[in-house]
């Protein structure tokens, strides 16, 4: 799993390349890549995950895990570009409702002004 | 090839030819071969060419001249004869004439006397009979108490690397087989360090030890120490010396002593390098075993642990008047983090259900239980299924594990066929109507144990008699094949959809079949995890 951050405006933009799973430790990468961009300042965050086949069952907690961490911290995490798989995923575990989705980054990045 | 002199002496080896006709030995300037050392007479020996051969003469020497370790007043020298001259062998003389010109001579053949070479071989046996069944502290003393043997140093020790390549102090021995403190090496670190990176021996004389004050252990001279270090070296089995596969140095074996004599001469560290490789294997054979020993301990515990979750789980059948029912789990590891359960509630009906903790193994099967205990405890004194995952959901939250969660469905059903049923997360059951018909139960709330407050809702239908509620978990329509392809939810539907008005246990096979045809002996990646509940009618 590969992650890469940039920032457009005062939205930070965090692209995840490659599974998020337990087993290729992506889950705890994750938590610690938001985790410190929260600590640096960063409240606003678009979760793009147009690049990501596969979350698991770890993978998933771990995305409403840093979900209520953003929230918790006075931050706001969007996702945008979730694949069909990831959406058909947080709709059999109602968690569809938890997250803020967009189709695209743009709509994501839109949704903040 | 011309007769010449190897000499090897604490500042290095070098290679002097015999070409004179009497060729003199000693300490004075005028010597052919000068040697400074207090043992060495001024005109010690000589060795004169006669003919084809070299006779080597004592010249009335003080402390004497040896050949291989006999005194001798005049011997003829043959080629690879071993020269001393006094009482020790800080200074080595070889004697060579072979076109074989190879100062490096490895191994055994470096060792002088015939006492060394017993000492070795016994020495080597003893190592070969450990074997790998000993435990790793014995085989370090062991091998740190015959160095000190070998070498005549007074004090050694071994470090081993640790899994993350850091050196780590082992075990320390002086002589008289006494276990030494690990702080009496106070100043030794470097060396060692230095001796693992480059996988090169390291003699150094006149080593100062900094810090005086850190040896008051009566064993211990305090002073000027010289310390030979050498690797411990595993070579890479089956592989030829010539295809270049580095050996791989797991530690370092540190002797010092304040007799340079010994210590410093080329014989002791060659002595001491072959000893090494064979002592590397036998430490290296004792790790392997102790960590075998440890995964094999793991692998029992897992073993009693799979038994008690199988214990925890209920029977796979089961039948009330109204109802029956057949489930399985199967875990991917010894253990597993799905469960069902199933309990009679009285007025209420029969209460059943599946779940599947996040995760695998051991750690999602202690979840497991506990989400397992909670739900047997609530559903009794809850009003529906939908208050239980509301309770469940609450119990797990107060000892939440970060980003652990559960899925879970539960339902019950009363004897008239009212089946109420609520979901946490699960993927949703399928009821295969004894008339042909399919329906999802899709009502529910949220994963458990992630979401404070989360709500959950309740459904009702109502079953004819022959309808069967069927559950899995995720292991069963995220099974993969070969060509990592999902099982999916169609292939379930093709699957149960010629199983309406059959038994449980009929069909609970039927569906684990055809996940295991579908994936084709891949490794299973997930718990698998079903159970088929029959309403029979009321009675």
């Amino acid at each position: 799993m590969q992650i890469d951050q940039k920032m457009v405006g005062d939205v930070m933009v965090v692209t995840i390349t490659g599974d998020i799973t337990l087993n290729q430790g992506g889950d705890v990468l994750l938590k610690d890549k938001i985790q410190s961009l929260l600590q640096q300042g960063q409240k606003k965050l678009v979760l793009d995950l147009g690049g990501v086949a596969y979350v698991d069952s770890a993978g998933l907690g771990q995305l409403v895990q840093i979900h209520a961490t953003t929230k918790n911290q006075g931050g706001s995490m969007r996702l945008a570009n979730t694949t069909k798989k990831l959406k058909d995923l947080l709709v059999v575990t109602k968690l569809v409702t938890v997250f803020d989705s967009y189709d695209s980054q743009k709509e994501a990045l839109a949704s903040f002004s | 090839m011309d007769a010449r002199l190897q000499v090897t002496d604490g500042s290095g080896r070098k290679v002097v030819p015999i070409n004179k006709a009497i060729f003199l030995i000693g300490r004075r300037t005028a010597a052919d071969l000068q040697l400074n050392n207090a043992d060495v007479s001024r005109e010690h020996a000589e060795i004169a060419q006669d003919g084809a051969r070299y006779l080597l003469r004592d010249r009335g020497s003080r402390y004497g001249t040896f050949v291989n370790g006999e005194q001798v007043t005049e011997k003829t020298l043959e080629h690879g004869d071993r020269i001393r001259l006094g009482r020790t062998d800080a200074i080595e003389l070889v004697f060579m004439t072979d076109a074989s010109s190879s100062t490096h001579i490895s191994g055994l053949r470096e060792i002088g006397s015939d006492a060394d070479l017993r000492q070795m071989a016994a020495i080597l046996n003893g190592l070969r009979a450990l074997g790998s069944g000993r435990v790793l502290e014995e085989v370090l003393t062991l091998v740190l108490d015959s160095a000190l043997d070998v070498t005549k140093a007074e004090r050694g020790f071994i470090m081993l690397a640790r899994p993350d390549g850091e050196l780590e102090f082992k075990t320390a021995r002086g002589r008289g087989k006494i276990t030494l403190p690990g702080t009496s090496f106070t100043t030794s670190a470097k060396i060692p360090r230095e001796v693992f990176q480059t996988g090169e021996s390291r003699i150094v004389g006149d080593l100062m030890e900094g810090n005086l004050a850190g040896l008051h252990d009566g064993t211990i001279a305090i002073g000027i120490r010289h310390v030979l270090c050498v690797p411990l070296s595993v070579h890479p089995m089956a592989a030829a010396p010539d295809q270049g596969i580095a050996p791989r140095v797991i530690g370092v074996l540190y002797l010092d002593g304040r007799e340079r004599s010994t210590i410093l001469s080329q014989q002791t560290r060659s002595s001491l390098e072959a000893f090494a490789t064979q002592a590397a294997l036998a430490i290296e054979s004792a790790r392997l075993y102790a960590e075998a020993a440890e995964k094999a301990r793991i692998e029992r515990d897992l073993l009693v642990a799979a038994q008690i979750q199988q214990a925890l789980l209920p029977t796979g059948s089961f039948e009330t008047p109204f109802v029956d029912l057949a489930a399985s789990s199967l875990p991917c590891r010894t253990v597993g983090g799905d469960f069902f359960d199933y309990l009679e509630l009285g007025a209420r009906g029969f209460g059943f259900g599946l779940g599947d903790v996040a995760g695998k193994g051991a750690p999602a099967a202690l979840l497991a239980a506990a989400v397992q205990s909670n739900f047997i405890a609530q559903a009794p004194v809850s009003s529906d299924p939908a208050d239980t995952l509301t309770r469940v959901n609450t119990a797990l939250l107060r000892r939440a594990i970060e980003a652990r969660f559960a899925t879970m469905f539960h339902g019950v059903v009363d004897q008239d066929g009212h089946l109420s049923y609520s979901n946490g997360g699960q993927e949703p059951p399928l009821v295969l109507q004894a008339n042909g018909g399919m329906l999802w139960l899709e009502a529910g709330g949220p994963v458990l144990g992630l979401l404070p407050g989360a709500t959950y809702e309740f459904d009702s239908v109502l079953l004819q008699p022959g309808d069967l509620v069927v559950i899995c978990s995720d292991g069963v329509t995220e099974a993969r094949n070969a060509a990592g392809d999902e099982f999916g939810r169609e292939r379930l539907i093709e699957t149960m959809a010629g199983c309406h008005g059959g038994k449980p246990e009929t069909v609970l096979e039927r569906l684990f079949e055809a996940v295991r045809v579908f994936s084709q002996g891949t490794p299973q990646g997930d718990d698998i995890t079903g159970l088929v509940l029959r309403y029979r009618g009321a009675r």
